[in-house]
């Protein structure tokens, strides 16, 4: 009988594993939503939300200074550029806060638990003709160390990711 | 005799103090505001401690690390706020973490208050910029003013402008 329960349940653990496994795989060979050879980031767009104007800039700054170092892309356009009208694979990145809340530098370093500055984005990439290829929501936050607009660049390296990630052709091996 | 001489002994004098006057006024040396750019200036590494002159038409900013020239009339967006820094920062604040029996969360108690000023502009290319400097308290709404005389724009009136947080009602203007 108790043969019987330990196998049941090792071959419980191990169809577990299986669909883990499945599930990881299936995200890993998940399509890629488009590949660009440039992204245009306009400016974040904060119309529900009352954001200060530098961490407005800096999100946009930060933004571009990060799709850049990651590299990837041919050309990372600003908001306005009139060349990128003229890429054929371009993806233009519409980001517009969701959730900001400015925290204290002085309270982190001081209490090290409190202070935590945090900012939810919606980040939307769209295809040359508006249509839209991917959405997700991002967070950048700053919980120890560096001042509040810390919290941008935090965003700013996960877009940069999210980016990279989805929209960037891998050199075939 | 007495009477004439006087007279022309004040002429040359107004004449003297009139021409020595002239050049001065209208030189009028341009004084900077001493800024530190935290980012955004193209050509200028960020945390950049320099000097802003706004000078026919144009904000420079000069620095060790950097200059940088944006016409006025380019600028779409002036903002001012506020906001604090450690006044033990860089590497020897960085250290002063270290310090034993809570040394360094004391020290960061210490802060000095400073202005902050936001500047969006569009360079030749139509694309958007946006730079970001740091000031002493009581600094940017004169700088602030004094770009609006020249030229720049803003989305929000100097008297309103004090959150640095924007009202709705002035985005909505933006184009």
């Amino acid at each position: 009988m108790k043969r019987v329960l330990y196998g049941t349940a090792v071959l419980l653990i191990l169809l577990g594993v299986q669909f883990k496994l499945m599930e990881v795989r299936a995200q890993s060979t998940a399509p890629l939503a488009m590949k660009a050879t440039a992204i245009q980031v306009l400016m974040i767009q904060s119309d529900e939300i009352k954001l200060p104007a530098e961490f407005q800039v800096s999100l946009y700054e930060n933004l571009i200074e990060q799709l850049k170092k990651q590299g990837g892309f041919q050309h990372v356009y600003r908001d306005g550029d009139h060349a990128a009208d003229s890429e054929t694979d371009l993806v233009v990145l519409h980001s517009t806060v969701r959730g900001f809340k400015k925290g204290s530098e002085m309270a982190r370093n001081v209490t090290t638990v409190a202070g935590k500055t945090s900012i939810d984005i919606h980040c939307q990439f769209n295809d040359k003709t508006g249509k839209n290829i991917l959405e997700k929501d991002l967070n950048g936050k700053v919980r120890f160390f560096g001042g509040n607009l810390r919290a941008t660049l935090d965003f700013a390296k996960k877009a940069a990711k999210m980016a990279h990630d989805n929209f960037v052709a891998r050199p075939t091996t | 005799m007495v009477l004439r001489s006087i007279r022309m002994a004040t002429i040359a004098l107004l004449g003297i103090v009139g021409i020595t006057a002239l050049p001065a006024a209208a030189q009028k040396p341009a004084t900077g505001t001493k800024v530190t750019e935290f980012m955004g200036l193209e050509g200028v590494k960020p945390r950049a401690g320099g000097t802003i002159t706004l000078d026919s038409g144009n904000l420079q900013f000069t620095s060790s690390k950097g200059k940088a020239s944006v016409p006025l009339k380019s600028i779409e967006d002036v903002v001012t706020g506020n906001d604090s820094q450690r006044v033990f920062r860089g590497t020897f604040g960085t250290l002063t973490m270290l310090a034993p029996y809570g040394g360094g969360r004391f020290l960061s108690l210490f802060r000095s208050k400073v202005d902050t000023l936001t500047i969006q502009y569009r360079d030749a290319d139509g694309s958007l910029h946006g730079a970001i400097f740091t000031m002493g308290e009581g600094k940017a709404d004169a700088l602030k003013k004094e770009m609006l005389a020249q030229g720049a724009h803003t989305t929000i009136p100097q008297e309103e402008d004090t959150s640095g947080a924007k009202p709705d009602a002035a985005r909505e203007k933006k184009p």
